[in-house]
């Protein structure tokens, strides 16, 4: 039998040399490997989350690795959304003519960077030490920041920009974190970073919570939390739109678990309390934020952005509370959340085909017009706003309910406040986007619509299937590893 | 040395006092000079104090790959400005933002503050502790208040140069750091190289000034 950690190994390597390959082909075969690489990728990273899921209580965790049930949901998370990036992105690249790069090596450059950065992403949620972790995630950032800003449009140069240096900065704010834990834990070497060593750190408690509170802001750049949120809604909403759902499903949660990590680290040494108190702070202030903008009229992908600012909120609260229904509410809301925001941006090549204006601007009416196109965006916008029966309706009411059962009932009712204020607004998005009054528009051929429609029937049957699976969750053995982390 | 302060049981190795305020003050010129080229000058020099330390201190082979490290570090990061700048001359100096002193009052201040709201922190020596602060505060405030592009990623560097000066106090752990710091800073610095020359292609100038139109406002 293949060890579980030379399978975990293997999920980051082969994109690595997948990218490395699609530089070497020729432009006629780039697309070709590029899909197959994903397949091959999606598939491997797959078997590794099933393993890690599949014996939740015994997790795999060394110097360089750690394979645990919260590692297994991520790594399956970032499996499924790089899968669907990658088959959407021809439609993407077709679509789309405006390059950072010349035109010769317009479609190499995309699909290079792009396996980079997931094989990055895959990494995050496997490394076994805190030192690895960060530069795993600074280097998604270099990554990403080229995809982000890969049309090379003024705006999209804006954006990339921003994202770049705020996510450096706040990484680096995190690093001297990280130089304090490692300046705390006794013995030195790679062995004071890694997970298991953080309870041990010794220089006393406040010191502890200087480095946590350090390490977590900058982490909350990167996470896109509130207050340090401002890169977000600019990336996401001018990146690729493939691109926009990796950052949104994938790499803000896989950073988040990072954060998590910390946090179980940490709580011995600066107390349950505190540490879970900075991740509510978190939590409540990026739904707080994020509650006036959804209830605007917004253009599309910036919509999402800002509702991946709302999510990001709820799942800190969920693991602020750290119960196992919050904790169970937490494990729903990511997978929930990730196929919503893909099949949100999936969305996005058929919108703007359909409505060039929906790039700028709010649209009205597109399930009068194009009723797939409506059904698609109807099915990401309902599961968003965690209208019943969508799994995000019960994520969230697992997570309040976990409020209570943590004992912090005052910031439990401002959370319910909070979703009851950004389910209004996304409600009045979806009956506007769907259901508004809109120009009669001639019945085109829409790039890409065949592809996104089938992802919303697939969706539709996930979503239903994790609402009605989501009640044995909190007594499961998932749960219980969540709870019991690495240690 | 004064202000020597052990860490958590660790041989930490104490960055002479002197040294450790030389970088400082390297920083706080960067907050306040205007031509990018003597930024980079000062911002490598800096690196080269750093190599010193980290050369004075090794007594391994871990240690030496660190100080190599940051001595690829020093010198691959000014030529990619080096070259950055020679590829994309500003026909008019970039804004300010922020008259000199005004900004290095701004960046005295931070560093102020940051050093006396976060107590010991573990390191071998007060000196180097206040320093890493300094520097921090100091790359801060120049991403924060310089429209210039090279100037914002200037800020990063300085903030990175702070918490190398933090890893040569960590024995053991601090090759790994020096090697990933290095390693992260070149990638980012590329990067956004890339971003730099396309936004000078785009705008004419390297000026995040320009940089206006993603407003969602209150």
């Amino acid at each position: 039998m293949i060890d579980r950690v030379y399978l975990a190994e293997a999920s980051i390597v082969v994109p690595a040399l997948i990218a490395c390959l699609i530089w070497c082909l020729p432009r006629g075969w780039v697309e070709r490997a590029a899909l197959a690489g994903g397949v091959v990728t999606g598939g491997l990273a797959l078997v590794v989350a099933g393993v890690a899921l599949a014996d939740p209580g015994h997790p795999q965790v060394g110097g360089w690795i750690a394979l645990d049930a919260a590692a297994g949901l991520l790594i399956a998370v970032i499996a499924v959304v790089g899968l669907v990036s990658v088959l959407v992105s021809p439609a993407y690249l077709a679509a789309n003519t405006s390059t950072l790069v010349g035109e010769p090596r317009r479609r190499s450059t995309y699909y290079v960077v792009f396996f980079a950065f997931w094989s990055s992403l895959l990494a995050v949620p496997l490394a076994g030490n805190l030192g690895a972790a960060w530069l795993l995630i600074e280097a998604t950032t270099a990554a990403s920041a080229l995809l982000v800003g890969f049309s090379g449009r003024a705006r999209a140069l804006e954006a990339g920009w921003k994202y770049l240096i705020l996510t450096s900065l706040g990484l680096g704010v995190a690093l001297l974190g990280i130089v304090l834990l490692a300046a705390g834990v006794p013995g030195g070497g790679l062995g004071a970073l890694s997970w298991r060593a953080l309870p041990s750190y010794a220089s006393g408690a406040p010191s502890g919570l200087i480095a946590y509170l350090l390490l977590l802001a900058g982490l909350a750049a990167k996470i896109g939390w509130a207050p340090v949120h401002n890169w977000l809604p600019d990336a996401h909403s001018e990146a690729p739109a493939p691109v926009s759902a990796m950052l949104s499903a994938a790499l803000l949660p896989a950073v988040l678990l990072v954060a998590w990590r910390c946090s179980q680290g940490m709580a011995p040494v600066i107390g349950a309390s505190a540490a879970q108190g900075v991740l509510i702070g978190f939590g409540l202030a990026s739904v707080a934020v994020a509650v006036p903008f959804l209830s605007r009229p917004m253009a599309w992908k910036r919509l999402l952005a800002y509702s991946s600012l709302e999510h990001m909120g709820v799942i800190a609260l969920g693991i602020g509370f750290g119960t196992p229904l919050a904790m169970a509410g937490v494990a729903v809301h990511i997978v929930a959340h990730a196929i919503a925001k893909s099949l949100g941006f999936v969305m996005v090549t058929p919108l703007l085909a359909h409505e060039p204006l929906a790039a700028r601007q709010a649209v009205a009416g597109i399930g009068r017009t194009r009723p797939a196109l409506g059904a698609g965006i109807g099915v990401c916008l309902g599961t968003l706003s965690g209208l019943p029966p969508s799994p995000l309706f019960v994520s969230e009411l697992l997570i309040i309910a976990g409020g209570f059962q943590a004992g912090r009932p005052w910031v439990a009712a401002v959370a319910t406040l909070l979703l009851a204020l950004a389910f209004l607004g996304l409600i009045r998005a979806l009956i506007d986007t769907i259901a508004g009054t809109a120009p009669w528009r001639e019945a085109t051929r829409l790039p890409g619509l065949r592809g996104a429609s089938a992802l919303a029937a697939v969706s539709v049957v996930s979503l239903l299937t994790i609402a009605g699976g989501s009640a044995w969750l909190p007594a499961s053995a998932l749960v219980q590893a969540f709870l019991k982390g690495v240690s | 040395m004064s202000g020597d302060l052990g860490g958590a049981g660790l041989s930490g190795l104490a960055v002479n006092a002197e040294l450790a305020w030389v970088l400082v003050g390297l920083g706080l010129a960067v907050v306040m000079v205007q031509r990018r080229t003597l930024a980079i000058g000062l911002v490598t020099a800096q690196a080269l104090v750093l190599v010193g330390l980290a050369l004075g201190h090794a007594r391994g082979p871990e240690e030496y790959v660190a100080a190599g490290a940051l001595a690829l570090r020093a010198v691959g990061l000014a030529t990619v400005f080096l070259l950055l700048i020679a590829r994309t001359r500003d026909p008019r100096p970039s804004s300010a933002g922020m008259a000199p002193l005004r900004r290095g009052g701004l960046a005295v201040a931070l560093a102020l503050a940051l050093t006396w709201l976060v107590p010991t922190i573990g390191l071998a020596s007060r000196d180097a502790e206040r320093a890493v602060l300094g520097l921090a505060a100091f790359g801060l405030l120049t991403a924060a208040t310089r429209p210039a592009t090279l100037f914002q990623v200037l800020g990063v560097v300085l903030v990175e140069n702070g918490l190398a000066l933090a890893a040569l106090e960590l024995p053991g752990t601090s090759w790994l750091i020096e090697l990933g710091v290095a390693f992260d800073l070149i990638l980012i610095a590329l990067v956004a190289g890339v971003f730099h020359e396309r936004i000078f292609a785009e705008f004419g100038a390297g000026d995040t000034a320009a940089l206006r139109s993603l407003r969602d406002g209150p």
